[in-house]
């Protein structure tokens, strides 16, 4: 050893093996860190109220899956995340499609006030929703739709419009030109063009389009708090927010009902880390 | 964009175009524009109209008032005790996202078998949602089932042991340690996916001619690396600056304790909705003036932050 670190080559190595312990020892103590209070909230909702204060670190004397059991039905689980389901699909349906025909439009059928539009729909990104949500309470009241889980699909289906725009302009724009006039002087209206092939040829950004939007409306609260007025449209992250008021001394049964909300999105996440990884650098680096 | 595309279709076959199909863009257009006058524009234009009033949100319109609304803001002490928690937050994020989360990317873009593990776990807090986020650190705080307090008995730390979340001097500290939590993994992944923009070449090239690690970082790297830091820092400012889900689960639209969690989205729910007692009255038009106020201040520091980072791309390229 003492050889090795006197040679110029045996310190290099010797360096390079602290880089490496250093970097790993980094990265798992933030992992740890990360995991930790993950692993907290899974762990607790197995147990009985007794074991959060006789055995805080420890595990479960059973893993029974009574608090899950319990929490779809007394803390309506089934129904917001019923709500969470029918908002999510529908909206991140609207959105997506209403942004690909708009962004068609501003990126390849080249008009007045393009540029104009697609910064209005941009711009959408920087205005806060504690300004927007208290006129839009307003509206849907005075239009009748306070309450409805219309008009929490109307919302985020709006809400989802700057950042589809954001990212399939640029990403249209980019296609080649030649793809589209092939199609023109073969007879297909720009209908045509945009079903057979610029969406075909566009799947990525439109994926990544519908995993951020859809992220982001399965987790909103702001905007199911202010319009959810009555509990049977409420989301599931208003659900179980009130929950904690009515159960605040049954921990496991809140604690499993935080993991049910979360596992949905997780495991998704999970099963497409990559494709979730190159999306949330796709929605901001574009921009 | 649209005069570059207009020149280069040739004038005569624009024209034949146009009088052949005319206008069929307005289709396309029509359903994204109508959605987004109806519940973003309208209700944006609204706001600025109803701040001008005096006004609950229940019952007629109340009496015109001009800028009132906005005088009183500049006046409110809970708001402007709001507003500098919120700069609180965005100092102590920007510090943390500026060091921790640029070397955790820069270790991330090491080769290693450990790479797609570490990252999947790093980016995990990114697709919890806040009200799971603020709910897991106010129960790993809670002074009778949380974690950190038994944690530090055990380690020997006992006399460390606090109600963290019900001391005002600490709480917010507390609320920022979870945003931070969150918001560390977007960053980090803007930060790497800047650091795949640095060509390999130009990193050799520095080492072959005799550069230090730390050289290479600071010259090669780091300009690279310009446009990542500009995007990172805005998002971070509306991040900081429009917090509101995170922090109303832990500290309710009262700032509990105290008012010493309060930041301007909270105050503003707050006055437009309540704060959840029922002697409480609304105020509409004054959340909306304070809104705007929110709005325009964002806009400033969004403004500052692009016209200063971006000089700083330029300069570096």
């Amino acid at each position: 050893m003492s050889v090795a670190s006197t040679s110029p080559q045996g310190l290099r190595r010797r360096r390079a093996f602290v880089a490496w312990v250093g970097s790993h020892g980094v990265l798992i103590v933030v992992c740890a860190l990360v995991i930790a209070p993950i692993y907290f909230l899974v762990l607790g909702s197995f147990k009985s109220v007794e074991e959060f204060f006789s055995a805080p670190f420890g595990l479960p004397q059973h893993f029974s899956l009574d608090n899950y059991r319990r929490a779809w039905t007394e803390a309506s689980i089934s129904t917001t995340i019923r709500n969470s389901a029918i908002v999510t699909v529908s909206a991140v349906l609207i959105s997506t499609v209403v942004s690909c025909l708009a962004s068609y439009a501003i990126a390849r059928l080249p008009f007045r006030g393009s540029l104009a539009l697609r910064l209005l729909f941009v711009g959408g990104l920087i205005v806060p929703v504690q300004l927007i949500m208290v006129a839009i309470f307003i509206i849907m009241r005075w239009i009748g739709l306070l309450g409805t889980l219309g008009s929490l699909i109307l919302v985020y289906s709006t809400f989802g419009i700057p950042l589809g725009v954001l990212v399939l302009v640029g990403f249209f724009q980019a296609l080649p030109k030649e793809l589209s006039e092939a199609a023109t002087i073969d007879g297909a209206s720009d209908f045509q063009t945009f079903m057979r092939i610029i969406l075909p040829l566009s799947m990525a950004p439109i994926l990544t389009v519908v995993i951020l939007n859809g992220v982001w409306i399965w987790n909103d609260f702001f905007i199911a708090l202010v319009l959810s007025t009555k509990p049977s449209v409420e989301t599931l992250p208003l659900g179980i927010l009130n929950f904690f008021g009515v159960y605040s001394t049954e921990w496991g049964l809140i604690f499993a009902s935080v993991v049910l909300s979360a596992l949905p999105v997780v495991a998704l996440y999970l099963l497409m880390t990559r494709r979730f990884i190159a999306g949330m650098t796709a929605g901001s680096v574009k921009g | 964009m649209t005069s570059d595309a207009r020149a280069s279709v040739p004038r005569g076959r624009r024209v034949a175009k146009a009088i052949r199909r005319p206008r069929p863009h307005i289709w396309f257009l029509l359903p994204a524009v109508a959605l987004y006058v109806a519940f973003f524009i309208v209700p944006t234009l609204a706001s600025y109209w109803l701040a001008l009033y005096d006004w609950s949100g229940l019952g007629p319109l109340g009496d015109f008032i001009g800028i009132d609304n906005f005088r009183r803001v500049f006046e409110d002490g809970e708001f402007r005790s709001a507003a500098l928690h919120n700069v609180w937050i965005f100092i102590a994020l920007f510090v943390m996202t500026n060091t921790l989360s640029l070397f955790l990317a820069i270790l991330l873009d090491r080769k290693s078998w450990l790479r797609g593990p570490y990252r999947a776990i790093i980016f995990l807090p990114y697709v919890l949602s806040p009200v799971v986020t603020g709910f897991i650190f106010e129960v790993l705080l809670s002074p009778n089932i949380g974690v950190l307090n038994p944690g530090l008995e055990a380690v020997g730390l006992g006399s460390l042991q606090h109600t963290w979340l019900a001391d005002p001097s600490t709480a917010l500290a507390a609320i920022t340690v979870a945003l931070a939590w969150q918001w560390n993994a977007l960053a980090t992944v803007i930060f790497m996916a800047g650091l795949q923009n640095v060509p390999p070449e130009m990193k050799e090239a520095a080492v072959t001619d005799g550069a230090t690690t730390l050289n290479v970082f600071r010259h090669v790297t780091l300009p690279y690396l310009a446009p990542a830091f500009t995007v990172v820092n805005v998002l971070l400012a509306i991040f900081a600056f429009r917090a509101f889900d995170l922090v109303y689960v832990i500290g309710g639209a009262i700032g509990a304790p105290n008012g010493a969690t309060l930041v301007m989205g909270t105050v503003i729910y707050g006055n437009a909705f309540g704060k959840g007692s029922y002697v409480d009255t609304t105020q509409m038009s004054y959340a909306m003036a304070q809104g705007i106020v929110l709005f325009v201040f964002l806009g400033l520091v969004s403004a500052v932050l692009l016209v200063y980072l971006s000089r700083r791309e330029r300069r570096v390229y």
